[in-house]
């Protein structure tokens, strides 16, 4: 008699598909995701040229990409940790890591179909138009920007094991990232705030996505945000790796 | 990847201790789960079956002792002992946005079994659910449920399977025909081992017994012999109720009439 092991790759596009599966299906949050940068994104035209087209639709993925993590990613896996989703997945002869790099892999491939329909729709409503290196480095640090959040999501639901406490959680940040960062940013709170906002993971995410949509205007500070950017993500994804527990009893 | 297996026995537990902080659920805890055999792990509320369970489960590591799946060590070799073993967890377990079909072909990937259209169709037809096959997991009945969750416990024709309480819940009827499903799987040569809190299943399908208590097997064998080695034991004469002694009167004699949390 002989044991066979499935191979990685088969596991990883079984494990891939029924990811995808459970995403496509679960449509209220996917509309939520995707409509929600796309709403800020219309209902700010009229601010694209007092901020700027880079600053109105980097405002509008980093809201987007506050909703993948926040939203969409920490419930989902806060949910199936409690129904015993992941413990039935880890009895099977698959390496725990395929197990969360599928999730992963399914969330930043919504990251950039987010960032693809935010550009589709910032030119043909907005008219926001960018060169077509702002096109590319802007989806690269909108990519790279987008660990930070699945990071926050993940260090939520490493630290709360009960769902609904996650749920909660989840929205309070995500309306705290809406409220304060995008009124903040502008002073609306005064300048300390703004000050604060501006070194949030709100507001690192947000200006070194502004840069990267206009490479030719890079400067220092988008530098220093981008950096931010890595540090916050280096944190969020080592304390919600060490933290997280595949069971909640 | 493939590796060749030692045969016998399927299962190999070797004292094991398992702790969650200082506190130890499993104290030494050996058996062993022959072919062709259905082994009952029976014990009160939190006595350690489901930490004994998990350990060989490869869901937590025992602190000592050793778990071997047709000779593969759990701990050392996790995957190619998974690779031998099927298990049926209690709870539900499966994505609520998957059909049923979906969650087959998701287990029989993982397993690295793949399955036509029609050979997911068959295997739906052998538990009677062809026609639940874009139904949701949680549209089903307990007894449909439990059949889907067998169905995938064995969808890679394993060594060892494990069921986790598999008829709580279930009508006598369900209970009956998932004990037909059970013995089927002996039949095959498989061995099981189920934990269970039912003397009646235990007595009906079990060839051997463990009766497990404050992390320690108490006791060992047919439920036969148990009953028989016991039936003079004055604790068990005392619960006894029905003038004759039963699986549950040397359930209760051994492990005691407090009720546990």
């Amino acid at each position: 008699m002989e044991t066979r092991i499935p191979a990685i790759k088969d596991v990883l596009r079984t494990l891939l598909q029924a990811d995808f599966t459970t995403v496509w299906r679960n449509r209220r949050s996917l509309r939520m995701v995707l409509l929600v940068p796309i709403l800020i994104l219309i209902s700010w035209k009229g601010a694209v040229d007092k901020i700027g087209p880079a600053v109105v639709m980097a405002s509008a993925i980093t809201i987007g990409l506050a909703s993948i993590g926040l939203l969409g990613y920490s419930g989902t896996i806060a949910r199936d940790r409690d129904k015993g989703v992941f413990q039935r997945l880890r009895v099977a002869p698959v390496p725990t890591w395929t197990i969360m790099l599928s999730r992963i892999s399914i969330q930043v491939g919504l990251i950039a179909l987010m960032t693809l329909l935010i550009f589709i729709v910032g030119f043909a409503v907005d008219k926001i138009s960018l060169s077509a290196l702002g096109y590319v480095t802007g989806l690269l640090v909108t990519l790279l920007a987008g660990w930070l959040y699945l990071g926050l999501g993940q260090l939520i639901v490493a630290l709360i094991k009960n769902p609904e406490t996650v749920n909660s959680t989840s929205r309070l940040v995500y309306v705290a990232f809406i409220m304060i960062g995008m009124l903040g940013q502008f002073g609306a709170f005064g300048k300390a705030m703004k000050d604060i906002v501006q070194w949030s993971p709100y507001g690192v995410v947000q200006k070194a996505l502004a840069g990267s949509l206009q490479p030719l205007s890079w400067t220092s500070d988008h530098t220093m945000a981008l950096l931010a950017t890595i540090g916050y993500t280096v944190v969020f994804v080592a304390l919600g790796i060490k933290y997280f527990k595949w069971d909640n009893k | 990847m493939t590796n060749t297996i030692e045969q016998l026995p399927i299962l190999n537990v070797d004292r094991i201790s398992v702790y969650y902080g200082q506190f130890q659920a499993v104290k030494e805890v050996s058996l062993d789960v022959r072919p062709g055999e259905i082994f009952g792990l029976l014990g009160p509320n939190g006595a350690g079956k489901t930490s004994t369970l998990s350990a060989i489960e490869g869901l937590i590591k025992p602190a000592t002792g050793q778990i071997k799946v047709v000779g593969f060590d759990i701990v050392g070799q996790p995957l190619y002992a998974k690779a031998n073993m099927g298990v049926q967890l209690q709870a539900t377990s499966f994505q609520p946005e998957l059909t049923i079909t979906d969650i087959l072909k998701l287990y029989a990937g993982v397993y690295g079994v793949k399955l036509s259209k029609e050979e997911v169709f068959n295997r739906l037809q052998e538990i009677k659910l062809e026609d639940a096959a874009e139904k949701k997991f949680g549209q089903l009945s307990g007894g449909q449920q439990q059949r889907v969750s067998l169905l995938i416990a064995t969808i890679h024709n394993p060594a060892l399977v494990l069921l986790d309480e598999p008829t709580t819940g279930l009508d006598p009827q369900s209970r009956r025909q998932l004990w037909e499903r059970i013995e089927a799987i002996r039949a095959k040569g498989h061995g099981v081992l189920l934990t269970t809190h039912s003397m009646e299943e235990a007595e009906a399908v079990c060839d051997r017994i463990a009766i497990i208590d404050h992390g320690r097997i108490i006791a060992i064998d047919t439920p036969e012999r148990l009953i028989s080695l016991h039936r003079e034991d004055p604790e068990v004469i005392s619960v006894s109720r029905k003038g004759r002694i039963t699986l549950e009167d040397v359930f209760i004699g051994l492990t005691g009439r407090a009720v546990r949390s």
